[in-house]
């Protein structure tokens, strides 16, 4: 290279724009390492939450007619990458008689010693069962019927009474995976042979190793089936976790996305300033017949060169950093970082962003090094840039809204996936950054007007020069505009959705106390426990409880699609009704309850299709039933996917009488005094008791995990914005180091060239916030939009002016403080060599 | 004969921006160039004096008329035919020396000819000739912030020179330096067209300068008023 001599002159000559420039590089990669090693930290912290609730990750595979299948049906699987079990299951209602007591149960007939070989199902106590004659029962149930290893209990099949007898106890939480609430199990071909089923099969769980993505492993084994068999996400527990997680990493997504756009804009100012502070030498070349072609090939060599160094020392602090972020995160999450792991990939891909990046956000500036002025190398000072912008940013960010509301529009249409949405909002920010330089005058102004007199003519120079320099402003400012917009914007969309589920549960969970079947809480698996039905009973005896509501959940299908039935009692006219219903009052609501007809959760309706009137096929322990919708509900009981009838129905419908929460309501001031009996009860029930503050509590910590975790990610999102004005800054006084000692030269004070710096730094940090502000406003109505195909409703949004404050304001605080440094060296500038410098 | 010819050549600043009325700083100005010569152009401030010293190097295009090169219209070259133009058959210097202040004094010298691809070895050796030619070989090494402003002047010569072009086109070359450095590098462009047989082409508002001329243009209002052969050998005036 020709010009490679002049370069490598030009960074000893002047290596602060050169570290500057690679300052920026590794301030953007780092910031994009960190973020997405941040944001993978979350999602597995998101992974282990769920899966708390869910148990192992698994897919589920059933007959297309909704019937049992021969297991010979199904295909080899084994080699589907992803893949830890393949589990057949096969279950029936029995009924379990110990001594005079006899319990309604579902049996679930599986390879017992597999599961617990491959420590899918643990044991408390005993064996597993492997003969025909032998059982394992939920530790749960088996202590509210008295029963250890190694007792009898008879159990009722269609072949007659089976005395049976129990080799084990299995942990409650263990059998969540498998049981679909079952608390019995017997070996597989037993079970069939006992129900003269042999070799057919209710359905078969994939359990998927803990690093898979289910998504890909249920296209995989989906297209391995044949017509007759479907692969879906099994209901009730699994689908709630995995629709957090989808919206979680929708939010992951759109963070990871602005940080890369905010990173992208730090870097091209750096080369804009890289390259506009060397202008007049450009020309000079130029003039001495050096071709455009030769400067733009210097130009985009210096950014491949400055740009690997960067992303060297970038990924490295990426990483740093993000080993805190991931254990803070982890933290937040209760999920306990054993060990910081990250993919490799994230560096690899890093590395070469830099330079890439680099030479991309190099490629205009060094267009416009190549079309330089020729009089400006014999100019004595540059010209003054242009002043003022053209309609073509107003156009240009009118068109890039245009193409993300069309976008958008086809998420909403469910056209493309809601995915699609992170482009979408990334180009939003974009054009927010690109009028800009159109709306920059009138907010610097007016921000100059609030300027104390005292400083006043500081702050007409820095307006000045800000004025001077609309595109370089624009970017320095687009830093800003993004930090400020995603914290805005996510937070708003943060807080609205947790508002949203928070408030769904005060108004689902009206109660002092609840008694819940053991490892139900939140996640609601459908029927265990004996003489479970009379448990209700019992509770309003209790002397002190004013109201007793009780629920029954199953696992079921509707309209073709794995869901959960729940029956609720309703409570007195005039106590208000536990349903959001949508677009009915609470009257309407109620008489359809009382009717029997049905209430579906809005995201069963987003996948399903059902509507307010249909009259749909809901399958609950293999008994389908039809049954009429009378309107949907915003749900968040496994996801929305959910069928709701009233208790009364449930029983009548479903056969739906086994109770899995009871809701009791004290007398006041008789709260307290309900601990003891409600706990005794719940025990004899193989059940727990929890105070509501306690379950409260218990939500809280999942909530506040989750937004702890993307809080930290924002955090870094404005440490990077900081970083990135701050070479900003630093570079701004490297190129006006003549200005500014012009200014000196003619009188004025060290401590007003540092005002000046600063009071430009904060108009900036100011106006990128203003700018933001309606960026962030923007984003959280993209990501409630975005998210409704995901949620089956839209989330109300509400301004919330503490938020908007706050980012303002540490736009502000920012920005002043990046602004010290360099303003503290402009106003040390040697007079003579300042006044000198080109 | 004619090396350089400016043909009828105006230029009208601001109307390419789609002002309403444009400054028309060079009015229909028409001369030749003879290999040898050591031309002066005159004139005071706003006269267009640099204006046409620009076109004659093809650093601005004419709004009408033509400039040719050794019989090569400039108006036919497109930008990079331009650059290649002025890389290899014009020499410039500046009132400001122009020197790229992270190169030092050779190195500068020797740009053109890297620009051009010449291997490393033979750009250094032709630009320690151009120094010696000037009187700097001595100070090669120094960066230009080093020497003073009339070394730096010298410098600037021989990078105009180092490629031998067939014109050297000087503007205000001694407006920035004290009268014997001044002095000095009058001397050096006389000698030059006396000695080498090089065409200069300077643009000065000094009238002392104008006089080591062998001719002298003197523009007014962006036209020629007067063109002067001067009948004696070039040097400096006492």
């Amino acid at each position: 290279m020709r010009l490679g001599h002049l370069l490598v002159r030009q960074w000893a000559m002047r290596p602060g724009r050169a570290l500057a420039t690679v300052a920026s590089v590794a301030v953007a990669v780092g910031a994009v390492v960190a973020t997405w090693v941040a944001a993978d930290a979350s999602r597995s912290g998101y992974r282990r939450l769920t899966e708390a609730i869910e148990g192992a990750p698994s897919i589920e595979i059933t007959s297309e007619e909704e019937s049992r299948f021969s297991i010979e049906d199904l295909p080899s699987l084994g080699d589907i990458p992803g893949l830890r079990a393949i589990i057949p299951l096969f279950y029936r209602p029995t009924l379990l008689r110990v001594g005079e007591k006899r319990v309604r149960e579902i049996a679930m007939g599986v390879d017992c010693s597999t599961l617990v070989d491959q420590g899918l199902l643990t044991l408390a106590e005993g064996e597993p069962c492997i003969a025909p004659d032998e059982v394992v029962l939920d530790q749960g149930l088996a202590a509210s019927l008295k029963l250890g290893v190694g007792d009898e209990v008879l159990m009722f099949a269609r072949r007659g009474i089976k005395r049976m007898q129990v080799t084990g106890l299995a942990e409650s939480a263990s059998l969540a995976t498998f049981s679909a609430g079952g608390g019995v199990v017997v070996e597989i071909a037993a079970l069939s042979d006992m129900s003269s089923a042999l070799g057919l099969v209710d359905r078969v769980r994939v359990v998927l190793k803990p690093d898979a993505t289910r998504s890909q492993v249920l296209e995989a084994v989906a297209d391995r089936l044949p017509a007759s068999l479907s692969a879906e996400v099994p209901a009730g527990r699994a689908s709630m976790a995995e629709d957090v997680l989808h919206a979680a990493d929708l939010g992951l997504d759109f963070v990871t996305g602005l940080t890369v756009a905010m990173s992208w804009f730090i870097v091209v100012n750096a080369m804009l300033m890289n390259v506009t502070e060397r202008r007049r030498g450009l020309a000079l070349v130029r003039l001495l017949g050096g071709t455009a072609r030769q400067l733009r090939h210097t130009v985009l060599v210096e950014a491949a060169l400055l740009g690997v160094l960067g992303a060297i020392v970038g990924a490295g602090l990426g990483l740093l950093a993000a080993r805190p972020i991931a254990a803070g995160i982890a933290g937040a999450l209760n999920a306990p970082l054993t060990e910081f792991t990250y993919d490799p990939v994230i560096v690899w891909i890093a590395m070469l962003m830099g330079p890439a990046v680099a030479m991309a956000a190099a490629w205009w500036p060094a267009r416009e090094a190549g079309r330089v002025e020729l009089l400006e190398g014999i100019a004595q000072a540059p010209p003054p840039p242009a002043r003022g912008v053209s309609l073509k940013y107003l156009l240009g960010a009118v068109s890039l809204w245009c193409i993300a509301a069309l976008i958008l529009l086809a998420v909403l249409l469910e056209l493309i996936p809601p995915r699609a949405s992170v482009p979408a909002g990334t180009v939003t920010m974009l054009a927010f950054v690109g009028i800009t330089p159109v709306v920059l005058p009138w907010v610097s102004s007016g921000l100059v007007r609030l300027v104390p007199r005292c400083w006043w003519i500081e702050a007409r120079i820095a307006h000045e020069q800000i004025m001077r320099q609309p595109v370089r402003t624009a970017l320095t400012t687009g830093v800003l505009v993004v930090a400020v917009s995603n914290g805005i914007g996510l937070g708003h969309a943060i807080r609205d959705n947790v508002d949203n589920v928070l408030d769904w549960y005060d108004g689902w969970m009206q109660a002092d106390w609840l008694v819940v079947q053991a490892g139900a809480l939140g996640a609601m698996p459908p029927q265990a426990g004996p003489d479970a039905a009379a448990i209700d009973t019992l509770a309003r005896e209790i002397p002190g409880v004013a109201k007793v509501e009780a629920i029954a959940v199953a696992t079921g299908r509707a309209a073709g699609v794995a869901c959960v039935v729940v029956a609720r009692d309703l409570p007195g006219p005039g106590s208000g009704l536990p349903l959001d219903a949508i677009g009915l009052d609470e009257t309407e609501a109620r008489e359809a309850l009382e009717r029997g007809d049905a209430f579906v959760g809005t995201a069963l309706s987003q996948k399903t299709g059902i509507q307010p009137g249909d009259e749909i096929a809901v399958e609950v322990y293999g008994r389908t039933t039809k049954v009429k919708v009378a309107g949907l509900v915003v749900d968040f009981m496994s996801g929305g996917v959910a069928v709701h009838v009233s208790r009364e129905a449930g029983r009548t419908l479903f056969g739906l009488d086994a109770i899995e929460v009871l809701l009791v309501t004290a007398v006041p001031g008789q709260a307290a005094a309900l601990q003891e009996p409600l706990e005794q009860l719940a025990n004899e029930h193989g059940m727990l008791a929890r105070s509501f503050a306690e379950m409260q509590s218990m939500i809280d910590r999942v909530v506040q995990g989750i937004v702890g975790s993307l809080k930290s990610i924002l955090m870094l999102g404005f440490v990077v914005g900081s970083l990135g004005v701050a070479n900003t800054v630093t570079m701004n006084v490297l190129e006006k180091t003549r200005t500014l000692g012009l200014l000196r030269s003619v009188g004025m004070t060290s401590g007003q060239v540092t005002r000046l710096v600063v009071i430009q730094s904060i108009l900036l940090g100011a106006a990128g916030g203003v700018i933001g502000t309606f960026g962030g406003i923007t984003t959280a109505l993209f990501i409630q939009i975005s998210s409704q195909p995901l949620l089956g409703y839209p989330v109300q949004m509400s301004l919330r002016p503490g938020l908007i404050a706050l980012n303002l304001g540490a736009a502000i605080l920012v920005t002043a403080v990046a602004a010290w440094l360099p303003a503290r060296r402009a106003s040390r500038l040697d007079l003579l060599q300042a006044i000198s410098s080109e | 004969m004619a090396v350089l010819a400016a043909e009828h050549i105006s230029k009208t600043f601001g109307s390419e921006a789609g002002a309403a009325v444009g400054v028309q700083a060079v009015r229909d100005v028409a001369f030749t160039v003879d290999q040898g010569t050591f031309l002066a152009i005159t004139g005071s401030s706003g006269s267009g004096k640099s204006t046409v010293l620009h076109m004659l190097g093809g650093i601005t295009r004419p709004s009408s008329g033509r400039v040719v090169l050794e019989g090569v219209d400039l108006a036919g070259l497109d930008d990079e035919q331009l650059a290649l133009l002025r890389r290899r058959r014009i020499g410039f210097v500046f009132q400001r020396y122009n020197l790229l202040p992270e190169l030092s004094l050779a190195e500068n010298v020797a740009l053109p000819l890297e620009l051009d691809g010449k291997p490393r070895a033979f750009c250094r050796e032709a630009a320690m000739a151009a120094l010696e030619q000037v009187g700097m070989d001595h100070r090669a090494d120094h960066r230009p912030d080093s020497v003073s402003g009339g070394e730096q002047q010298r410098a600037a010569i021989a990078r105009a020179l180092v490629t031998k072009p067939a014109i050297l086109l000087a503007d205000e070359p001694t407006g920035a330096l004290d009268s014997a450095n001044s002095k000095n590098v009058i001397e050096l462009l006389s000698k030059l067209v006396l000695d080498d047989h090089q065409t200069v082409v300077l643009v000065t508002h000094d009238p002392t300068v104008a006089d080591a001329a062998t001719r002298v243009i003197q523009m007014r209002d962006g036209q020629i008023a007067n063109d002067t052969a001067l009948p004696r050998t070039t040097g400096v005036a006492e």
